[in-house]
């Protein structure tokens, strides 16, 4: 039997949405027994093998073709700009890449501040949004609690995401620009695309069908 | 002390120089069979001459640097460029076809990418003068050939024309806006994007339609090139697919079309190919380790216009694929360390310069094959007949005793040592092999023998 399809899946809840959509795609997929400290996990069919990875280092496994495909957030994916495929989109992860800032700052286009400092988890979009508008942002590089930069003065604005916006409001926070509309990704590695092309098309075909009963 | 090296650069040991030298030989050899003559380039020349219609992408990957006049000079980023410089320039009247080939290290401002660094080896050959099928196939055909030769054992080639795109493009005649985005979802295999690109679209006929949405299932075996006839909107996407299947049919002859297959969605660098356009891809490797194309407008840049085809490949990539199909270069090492003429132990630790055959007299007589300076000599001399014969022979400078000499050669999997005794009317080599358990004496003209050291 052939050697099955590495699929890097992001640990957290896109995991647990990408395995609904693959069981119904009729792949074996692995099972809450499996536990969750093991980081390879074969289906039971030998179709596919799992990798579960940080959700950023998605597209690095699969650029690199140690995963022949993935499953990533388009956030994700457009911030890593790795070379990969991406045949197919997923009806989960919705989420938002926003600017926000404090709600009692007054109405000023971005525009027209100076040099803010943007506190970010997303550096490249960050730079790219406010470089194409001519602002010289200051980033602030964070990995975590990016909502706090505003509160005790280390940024000014912020860029993260968004899914309900209750955690931007919690934080007197608002909303000021949508960067980038997020959802979850299938995506390829450009070799494995074509040296695995029945494979791949037939995983991106049977996830299609699942997308579309869903 | 540090001396850390600058990023991008990067040196090669024993084992991966000699995998480079040997597969730089094996292409040689390869494209020299079929007729391409090597040409030897220059590594920098003026950044204008290597920008030209190079794209932006290329253009902010160069290293570029002043002469002592302020003009600005660049690294050369591929070797096609200079290729078509030269031709252009110096051999654009002579016969055609021209077929070249080079060899050499190229220069990207890049991420280093899977064992490519901003400095790294490229080959390719191009052929110059000839338009049509037959000359595409070839330059596919030898493509094949040369991975295979070089002992790759599995890799696939995708090969795909721009004219199907472009065609495409030119049915659809959407805005400018549009198409940046039609193109770069082709590019992604972003098939959700296509759908609502075309929602954006409403004017468009149900053919382009139906032409856009096939796109990116358009790949597969030749029999596709058959199919796609049924989503083409004009000539230049029938023409494309005639020239692919007349390709595939001579790819067939040339017995590689297992290797290949075909894609025509593939829109990557479609302003400067201008027909049919492949890349090459090994198991496990992620990146493409060859790419190439048919590229008629380039030459006319640099004299009259001229049509060409050609590839490149990343040496670096592919000494990566060989790795991972588990072809591993041997360390290079000699055949047999020899000492000149070892002395007891005793004798060779009072000489200090340890030059072979000086203090002569210093040496032990007890030792078996206790030599002198005149030993030496002729030692010397039998190491030249024996290299002559393809021997590796290294000279132990050092004096080692035979024991010490045995460790050293073993350290250093050198697979035996030996030491030659006598006059040149009677010699003998007394060896032993790394693995062995004693010294055995034969005669230093036993050449059946020691033919059978070479390389093991």
């Amino acid at each position: 039997m052939a050697e099955p399809l590495t699929v890097a899946l992001p640990k957290g809840r896109l995991t647990d949405d990408a395995l609904v959509f693959l069981a119904r795609a009729g792949y074996a997929v692995p099972t809450n027994g499996d536990g969750g400290r093991k980081l390879v996990l074969d289906g039971a069919d030998g179709r596919l093998r799992y990798i579960l990875v940080k959700p950023s280092d998605v597209p690095v496994f699969v650029e690199y073709g140690a995963a022949d495909v993935g499953v990533a957030g388009l956030d994700v994916l457009r911030e890593s700009a790795r070379d990969v495929y991406e045949p197919l989109q997923l009806p989960f992860g919705y989420c938002r890449l926003v600017v926000a800032g404090k709600a009692g700052r007054p109405d000023l286009p971005l525009r027209l501040e100076r040099s803010p400092r943007v506190a970010t988890k997303f550096p490249r979009l960050t730079e790219a949004f406010f470089r194409k508008r001519g602002i010289a942002a200051e980033l602030i590089v964070m990995s975590g609690s990016v909502e706090l930069a505003p509160l005790v003065g280390l940024a000014d604005f912020i860029v993260d995401l968004v899914q309900t916006g209750a955690t931007l409001r919690e934080n007197g926070l608002v909303e000021l620009r949508t960067i980038l509309e997020s959802q979850a990704e299938l995506i390829a590695n450009r070799a494995s695309y074509r040296l695995r092309a029945a494979e791949v098309r037939e995983l991106i075909d049977a996830l299609a069908g699942a997308v579309r009963e869903a | 002390m540090d001396r850390p090296l600058p990023e991008g650069v990067r040196d090669l040991l024993f084992a991966d120089t000699a995998a480079f030298r040997r597969m730089e030989t094996a292409l040689q050899a390869t494209w020299s069979a079929w007729g391409y003559r090597e040409i030897h380039l220059p590594t920098f020349e003026y950044a204008d001459t290597l920008a030209t219609d190079v794209g932006s992408e290329m253009d902010a990957e160069l290293y570029r640097f002043f002469d002592r006049q302020g003009r600005t000079l660049a690294l050369r980023p591929d070797m096609t460029i200079p290729t078509a410089r030269v031709v252009g320039t110096r051999l654009y009247d002579q016969p055609m076809p021209l077929r070249l080939a080079y060899t050499g290290s190229v220069f990207r401002y890049e991420p280093p990418r899977a064992g490519r660094q901003h400095e790294f080896g490229q080959a390719g050959v191009e052929l110059i003068g000839a338009g049509g099928t037959v000359a595409d196939a070839e330059v596919v055909a030898l493509a094949a050939a040369a991975l295979q030769a070089v002992g790759l054992p599995e890799f696939g080639i995708t090969l795909g024309h721009v004219g199907f795109f472009r065609g495409l493009l030119a049915g659809l005649a959407l805005p400018e806006r549009l198409t940046a985005r039609l193109q770069e979802a082709v590019a992604r295999k972003a098939e959700a994007e296509l759908v609502r690109l075309l929602a954006e679209t409403p004017g468009l006929p149900p053919v382009a339609r139906q032409a856009v949405l096939a796109l990116p299932r358009l790949t597969g075996s030749a029999a596709m090139l058959v199919d796609a006839e049924a989503v083409c909107l004009n000539a230049t996407m029938m023409n494309a697919l005639a020239d692919l299947r007349s390709v595939a049919a001579l790819l067939d002859a040339y017995g590689v079309s297992r290797f290949v297959t075909y894609d025509l969605a593939e829109v990557r660098d479609l302003g400067y190919y201008t027909g049919i356009t492949f890349e090459g891809f090994a198991p496990g490797l992620g990146f493409g380790l060859i790419s190439g194309g048919r590229y008629d407008d380039l030459i006319g840049h640099f004299g009259p216009p001229c049509p060409a085809v050609g590839w490149a490949l990343t040496l670096d990539r592919l000494l990566l694929a060989r790795e991972l199909q588990g072809i591993v270069e041997p360390e290079p090492r000699p055949d047999v360390l020899l000492a000149a003429s070892p002395a007891s132990a005793e004798g060779r630790r009072k000489k200090e310069d340890g030059r072979c055959g000086s203090r002569a007299g210093k040496m032990g007589a007890a030792e078996p094959g206790a030599g002198t300076g005149q030993n030496c000599q002729t030692c010397l001399g039998w190491a030249a007949v024996a290299r002559g014969r393809g021997l590796k022979v290294e000279i132990d400078p050092l004096g080692l005793d035979p024991q010490a000499l045995w460790h050293a050669a073993k350290a250093r999997g050198i697979p035996r040592a030996a030491w030659y005794a006598g006059t040149e009317d009677q010699a003998t080599i007394t060896v032993r092999e790394a693995d062995g358990a004693e010294w055995r004496t034969i005669g230093a003209d036993d050449w059946e023998e020691m033919d059978r050291w070479q390389n093991r």
